[in-house]
């Protein structure tokens, strides 16, 4: 019987459809239809499908809400997938508020990036390559948050995975970014190691309670395994109440990017600008957040795991906002500036308040897609260069970039009514108000002692993203104009781009929406030429980007300004001042069905003189932050950022521990298995083991190969003898 | 409906179209290669592909028909045996065993003109040879008296003796038709004798009539010792035919002698339709003695092992594949072992499908094997040591990426039929605790990787300055061939369920792949 729920299976489908087609036919129909109509064709093959993803998606959240709050669980079934006697996995998605928050973040926000990369990506060689693995990313993330199971989960986890590591590498040529995508893929082999023990973790223990009689074997569905975790779990010993959630914790931790595997995060944006806003800001880097919430019952359990979380996210977030500082590429200054709010996002989790880090999920792709887009956009401007200390002065070129972008930073920083202040302070406020809760319930950690890093990583937060604006766009300084001389030597064979700068130019003016068949070819060979090294000389003049590219970019300051706002209705104001407004996250219990093991919200409140000091506090960090950086800048760009040293060089190298891993893991992990693959490999296993054994058996091959003489005489009598041997053996064997 | 006296019986016409329509489509061929002696061959092909497409259909349209013997004769009430005896059996074992053997057939058919061709061997001749030889199969699958039996094997033999020596300016095509022919005959003498010796003892060649006196009147027979005896011979008899240790020893130099159609025509059908007719033979001698499961449990342990240790010393393909189809045998020998002893032991009786589908499965595998080794045929020379092989991949890429796959199968690697068809020997060997065999077996599986790679690099490796046209061009023959049996390889693997449904050779309520873990 298809019910409106079955609906939800297009919104998975559809992104699948989009890649097939693109895989299949994305060549062709360039080769068929030209080099721009083709682009033309096969970039809306790829935005369209998400886009009406989307609007399907949000018809279903729809009817959703027309439901009773206890019946807003729908599962649909499509098959069974793997049906033995003691599991079964049938295909399975689950609609319900925080999959369906997930999907439309995941077709909003990507339906908008989507059109963003359509011109991001117009020169682009391989068009209809990036497009198909970006529309494979959102099929594999949306089946990741739809999946009603832990297996499809897994499924969606790794596929988003692969994803990842393909779009990072997308400029393979260059070993840089293949090492990078390298980089991503290993290291969150070690959480997805967690997330699969988790896993099994989980099958072993339901399957051997007993809990679940008849052939309802779901033992990996989470409608089955999250409201008997209560009982389930605690049979088994504290041990394994714990190791659950932490296990499932080192996964999210892997994909999350959370220290100490946030090592592949800075390295991923080796990958193209949409691929950083999309993938490694927006939607999946949160999957962790949403994998702890998903399964916040397993966490709730074990008050040990909810420290860990918390105490891991809050280091993370103050860890991450001290490396933003060391930064010059502007990417990496929202690579760290993501992880950081990604440990806040955790932070919040861990005190309980999983709806504040499920809202802070939803704002945040908002304002950073939207800094990631704003800084794709400025690097094109600026002939891919991406070290601010080369930028200045750009929003008298790049005026929308600059509006859209003033928008992302304010709203990150903090700033009421923009969206990042209302998640910021949710998750500050509800860490210092569970301070009683924790304390009482064995935590060492005093929360309040998370709320004061959660504070000062707000001021920090506030202090790099004006450096990073500053840099950027204000001051007088032009400085790529500066380094005129010392460049034009380094890349002396650019010479010909430094001739013929105008050429250059006037293309910019004539194409509007799209490029022309011919600009196309030519910047597909100047690219070919180039690959993203172009060079950024003295007198180059900065232009706006294309509509398709700053569209988005206005779509998503609009909801950077508004979304916090209208999702959290106003919250805390609401409560403080009495309005009559819900909040989406909290009241809507967009954290899902399964009963909360926590005690009610309320419990977690601090009295109004309280959630006002907190109010103010925050709001004066993010002013503080601001204000002191642009003191700093207000003469220009200060000296420690021209030659990065001292401590900013300390804190821009990751504090060393990237160098240290490094020579750890890598350095000496090498040289230790080269040296057991000579001894034990080479010398034991193959010597001995390998050739020792095909040794013995070839010379047994050679010896009976002797019997085959060739002549007619000796094979009868080899005949004759076996009938000898036969007929001797059952005369004798039957007449005994 | 024991007909007494030599009445003719009823003769179930329908379920004798099979063979007749592959021994008309020979009497056809002949015909035309007669008539127009100095013409291309093909009208003869399109006429043999015709008559076994309709063969092949006639099988099908018996598939739910009543089975049944027909053309009785009278041993029956005299000798107190029961049932509807007769030359000529009709049931499903015998119509598998007849569409794989026309589709054996069919495919040769397919290689066998371009590769024929190459070697500037235009004899017509050749194709009515292998329908006929085909049909004496058939025969051989389709009886349960012995002298039937017989009468199919030598008519299979005699046409392989003759194509074995087809390449007549060839001395060791010569030689391989020579040491097939006087071997051939040596093991007929004792197939023969041992016919002879069970007729002395029982006074029936039918496979019912032994069966029905071995239990019910062990007084009647002479002496146990002759009943014995001529079994013992009879299973030489087979035991050459299959190639097992030690009756095997023509097999590499005939393999590698004849020409490569014929090998790949050999090693499929032979091995097929003496498998059908031993199967039966099993259904009747275990309950005789069970010094049988012995003997035979040893040979299948001989033959695997050294099949795979001499095939590990060989550098020429076509020889390393003759060792192969040796192990083979030993292969499928456990699984008819696994059959008897499941049949006459205290243990859940096991159907023949496991031998049915291993006997498909080997036969297309080695069957294409052979198709694409037949490409080095050219200018009327041909070369089979390993380096002759070199850059096949380049020159040919479809049929040596399907070559892989068939390779892979014969080793027994999933995906593909030769695995699910190994690993249900290995589990029907475990059902009747012959534990040692089983472990055997997977121990024979793990070294006859190593010579199966061997090929495989061999035909992937580029070798700097190969000339190209050293291989035959792929015609689309050819290229049918490779892609019939690659696919009925996978489908093998893929659609199990349904397929051993299909043939309906297992053992009654039992889902054959059920001891499959997750079904």
């Amino acid at each position: 019987m298809t019910t409106v729920w079955d609906y939800i299976w297009i919104v998975q489908l559809l992104p699948v459809a989009g890649f097939l087609a693109q895989a299949l036919f994305g060549q062709r129909i360039i080769a068929m239809f030209g080099p721009a109509m083709g682009r033309r064709i096969c970039g809306a093959m790829a935005v369209v499908p998400i886009a009406l993803a989307f609007v399907i998606g949000v018809f279903v959240f729809y009817k959703l809400t027309e439901l009773a709050p206890d019946q807003r669980v729908q599962i649909s079934t499509w098959f069974n997938w793997i049906d033995l006697q003691t599991l079964r996995v049938p295909f399975e998605l689950r609609v319900d508020p925080l999959s369906l928050t997930m999907v439309l973040i995941v077709t909003g926000v990507g339906a908008l990036i989507h059109l963003y990369a359509t011109g991001y990506m117009a020169t682009d060689r391989d068009y209809p390559r990036f497009f198909t693995y970006l529309n494979l990313f959102i099929a594999f993330m949306l089946m990741l948050v739809l999946g009603n199971n832990l297996a499809l989960v897994f499924i969606g986890w790794e596929g988003v995975g692969l994803c990842s590591y393909l779009l990072i590498g997308y400029w393979y040529h260059d070993i840089a970014n293949a090492k990078a995508a390298n980089k991503a893929f290993i290291v969150n082999r070690i959480g997805d190691w967690g997330f699969v023990l988790g896993i099994f973790l989980i099958y072993v223990t339901f399957a051997s309670s007993q809990a679940i009689v008849g052939d309802e074997a779901r033992l990996l569905s989470f409608d089955v395994i999250l409201p008997l975790a209560e009982k389930v779990l605690p049979t088994f010993g504290p041990a394994v109440v714990a190791a659950v959630p932490i296990l499932l914790f080192i996964g999210a931790m892997g994909k999350s990017a959370q220290f100490p595997l946030y090592l592949w995060l800075p390295d991923a944006m080796a990958g193209p600008t949409p691929v950083s806003a999309l993938i490694h800001a927006a939607t999946m880097v949160t999957a962790g957040v949403y994998l702890v919430t998903r399964c916040h019952v397993f966490f709730e359990l074990s008050p040990i795991a909810m420290l860990v979380v918390a105490c891991v996210g809050a280091f993370t977030a103050i860890f991450a906002a001290t490396v933003a500082f060391g930064q010059t590429d502007i990417k990496k200054v929202l690579a760290y500036s993501t992880v950081s709010q990604l440990g806040y996002m955790f932070l919040a989790c861990g005190v309980g308040a999983f709806y504040a880090g499920m809202f802070h999920v939803t704002t945040h792709a908002f304002f950073k897609a939207l800094l990631f887009l704003g800084s794709g956009a400025v690097i094109v401007a600026m002939a891919h260069e991406q070290d601010m200390r080369r930028y200045g002065a750009l929003r008298k070129y790049l005026p929308i970039t600059h509006g859209t972008m003033l928008i992302g930073w304010i709203a990150i920083a903090g700033i009421p009514p923009l969206a990042g202040f209302f998640s910021k302070d949710d998750i500050l406020g509800k860490t210092f108000a569970s301070s009683h809760y924790w304390t009482e319930h064995g935590w060492l950690v005093d929360p309040k002692i998370l709320y004061a890093i959660g504070l000062i990583t707000a001021f920090m937060t506030a202090m790099y993203m004006t450096r990073m604006f500053w840099l950027t766009f204000l001051g007088k300084e032009e400085r790529w104009r500066e380094s005129a001389a010392g460049v034009s030597d380094e890349h002396a064979h650019h010479e010909a781009h430094v001739h013929h700068p105008h050429a250059h130019a006037e293309h910019e003016d004539t194409h509007g929406f799209f490029l022309s068949d011919d600009e196309v070819l030519e910047r597909e060979r100047a690219e070919h030429e180039a690959e993203h090294h172009d060079v950024l000389t003295p007198d180059h003049q900065p232009k706006e980007v294309v509509p398709s590219m700053w569209l988005p970019l206005v779509a998503l300051a609009a909801l950077s300004i508004v979304g916090g706002l209208v999702l959290s209705g106003g919250y805390p104001f609401s409560e403080l001042l009495h309005w009559d407004t819900q909040h989406l996250f909290r009241d809507w219990n967009a954290i899902a069905a399964a009963p909360t093991l926590l005690p009610a919200a309320e419990m977690f409140h601090a009295d109004h003189m309280t959630e006002w000091i907190l109010i103010g506090s925050s709001v004066l960090a993010a002013i503080l932050g601001i204000g002191v950086m642009a003191f700093q800048h207000r003469l220009g760009i200060p000296k420690s950022d021209r030659e990065i040293t001292g401590l900013k060089r300390i804190m821009g190298a990751q504090w060393g521990f990237d160098g240290a891993m490094y020579k750890t893991f890598v350095d000496f992990g090498g040289r230790f298995s080269q040296g057991f693959y000579r001894w034990f490999d080479k010398g034991v296993i193959d010597g001995l083991f390998v050739n020792g054994s095909a040794w013995t058996v070839q010379s047994f091959g050679k010896l009976f190969r002797k019997a085959q003489t060739g002549y007619v005489r000796s094979y009868a009598l080899t005949m004759l003898l076996g009938v000898v041997v036969i007929l001797s053996y059952v005369i004798w064997k039957t007449n005994r | 409906m024991g007909s007494s006296g030599l009445h003719p019986a009823a003769i179930d016409w329908m379920a004798l179209g099979p063979l007749i329509g592959v021994c008309l489509t020979g009497v056809v061929a002949m015909v035309l290669e007669m008539w127009r002696p100095r013409m291309n061959n093909n009208g003869i092909v399109g006429v043999c592909i015709v008559g076994l497409l309709v063969s092949g259909f006639l099988v099908i349209a018996n598939w739910n028909r009543p089975g049944g013997e027909s053309f009785g004769a009278d041993y029956s009430e005299a000798n107190g045996a029961v049932g509807n005896l007769g030359l000529f059996i009709n049931d499903r074992l015998g119509q598998v065993i007849q569409l794989l053997i026309v589709g054996i057939t069919l495919v040769t058919v397919l290689f066998s003109e371009g590769y024929l061709r190459e070697k500037r061997l235009p004899f017509g001749e050749y194709y009515p040879l292998v329908l006929w030889s085909a049909a004496g199969g058939m025969v051989m699958a389709t009886t349960r008296d012995l002298l039937i039996f017989f009468l199919g094997l030598e008519t299979l033999s005699i046409a392989l003796y003759v194509l074995a020596g087809l390449s007549s300016k060839e001395r060791r095509s010569q030689e391989a038709a020579l040491k097939y022919f006087l071997l051939g005959a040596f093991a007929s003498s004792f197939l023969l004798y041992g016919i002879a010796l069970i007729y002395g003892a029982t006074g029936t060649t039918h496979l019912s009539g032994i069966a029905a006196i071995a239990n019910t009147q062990p007084e009647s027979i002479a002496t146990f010792s002759v009943l014995y005896a001529g079994i013992g011979l009879v299973l030489v008899g087979f035991a050459f035919k299959v190639a097992l240790v030690p009756f095997h020893m023509w097999t590499p130099d005939v393999y590698q002698g004849a020409p490569t159609s014929v090998v790949g025509f050999m090693a499929a059908g032979v091995k097929v339709a003496a498998f059908a007719a031993m199967l039966r033979f099993i259904d009747v001698i275990v309950f005789t003695s069970s010094v049988w499961i012995t003997v035979l449990a040893a040979l299948a342990a001989v033959t695997m092992t050294i099949g795979n240790l001499i095939a590990l010393a060989q550098k020429d393909a076509k020889r390393i594949l003759a060792y192969s189809s040796i192990a083979h045998a030993g292969y499928i020998l456990v699984a008819v072992v696994a059959y008897g002893a499941s049949k006459s032991g205290p243990y859940e009786p096991l159907g023949q499908s496991t031998v049915a589908y291993y006997l498909a499965m080997y036969g297309f595998m080695t069957l294409g094997a052979f198709a694409v080794l037949s490409l080095t045929g050219r200018d009327g020379k041909e070369g089979s040591t390993l380096e002759d092989y070199y850059g096949l991949y380049r020159s040919a890429p479809f049929p040596a990426a399907m070559f892989i796959v068939f390779m892979a199968s014969l080793a027994g690697i999933p995906l593909t039929g030769g695995f699910l068809g190994k690993f249900l020997i290995f589990r029907d060997a475990l059902s009747v605790d012959m534990l040692w065999l089983a472990l055997l077996l997977g121990v024979n599986s793990v070294i006859s990787v190593a010579y199966y790679l061997r090929i495989v690099q061999a035909v992937c490796t580029e070798e700097p300055g190969v000339v190209r046209s050293r291989f035959a061009p792929v015609n689309a023959g050819l290229f049918t061939a490779c892609a019939v049996c690659a696919f009925l390889l996978i489908a093998g693997f893929v659609a199990a369920d349904p397929l051993f449904d299909w043939m309906g050779l297992s053992a009654p309520g039992a889902s054959v792949v059920a001891g499959l873990p997750g079904r």
